[in-house]
């Protein structure tokens, strides 16, 4: 059976985890729910019409003409930054504030689109390009 | 004694909000929902859609309809400014609002979609 950890184990823990943290930094905007492909299962162009569409997935963000028809886009964006400042902890004990940070900060707006004929039928549709998932917390900029 | 004390809640609250932030933003005025039940399709005029939610925000053209467009966005942002880490997350959604308009300038159809009544103050930005 596993002995409970010592209190001086989990000082030691604790001290170890809020040094690896120390300077770190994670920011994160999210913009509009995301629309996955299982959402638009029920679009079928030819047959599907304007108002169903927005039935389901709620009013678009734009509209605009295009030569094949109205387009409607729906927009959404998962933006994470994350920074790591080295320069933190030592300026806890140094009379002067050193900073050395990186940081990586990954934009990714992302669309759906609809374009429907005259008679408000979805004429086609599809999504931006599926980008990879990215982590939360990614500082290294290289 | 309850002075003492009053201060002594005050300085804590204080001092266990220290590094706190929250901030909120919005573009735009929100779309009043009762108003819409007043554009009766294929009977509104523009003028009167007008006078009921004000000038549109956009005008598009689309299948030789002017479309009005209306939005809303809240955004809402708590942060952590803490000694040694920082934690900053921000919730943004829109309202959608759009009114139809047939060659006669009469409203046919309205499409409203609402999502920020599903903006949150969520600090963690870990996870979905």
């Amino acid at each position: 059976m596993a002995s409970p950890a010592s209190p001086v184990t989990m000082a030691i823990t604790a001290v170890c985890l809020i040094i690896l943290c120390t300077g770190c930094s994670v920011r994160r905007v999210v913009y509009n729910t995301i629309i996955t492909t299982e959402d638009v299962h029920f679009i079928h162009p030819g047959q599907t019409t304007m108002l169903t569409v927005v039935g389901k997935l709620g009013a678009p963000d734009e509209m605009t003409e295009s030569e094949s028809g109205v387009v409607a886009l729906y927009n959404w964006s998962d933006t994470k930054s994350a920074a790591m400042d080295f320069g933190a902890l030592p300026r806890l004990f140094l009379p002067y504030t050193p900073s050395m940070t990186l940081n990586k900060t990954g934009i990714v707006p992302e669309q759906f689109l609809v374009v429907f004929d005259p008679e408000w039928t979805v004429r086609a549709y599809g999504f931006s390009r599926w980008p990879k998932e990215h982590p939360v917390i990614w500082f290294w900029p290289f | 004694m309850s002075f003492v004390k009053s201060l002594a809640g005050a300085a804590l609250i204080l001092a266990f909000t220290q590094g706190c932030v929250v901030s909120r933003a919005n573009v735009g005025e929100p779309i009043q929902e009762e108003t819409l039940s007043h554009i009766k399709k294929g009977v509104t005029p523009m003028a009167e859609v007008v006078s009921l939610i004000g000038a549109p925000d956009r005008i598009v053209r689309g299948n030789d309809r002017e479309i009005f467009h209306y939005y809303y966005y809240d955004a809402k942002s708590p942060g952590l400014f803490l000694l040694l880490i920082n934690l900053i997350h921000m919730d943004v959604k829109s309202d959608n609002l759009y009114v139809f308009f047939n060659k006669s300038g009469i409203a046919e159809e309205v499409v409203y979609g609402k999502r920020t009544d599903r903006t949150q103050f969520r600090l963690w930005p870990f996870g979905e």
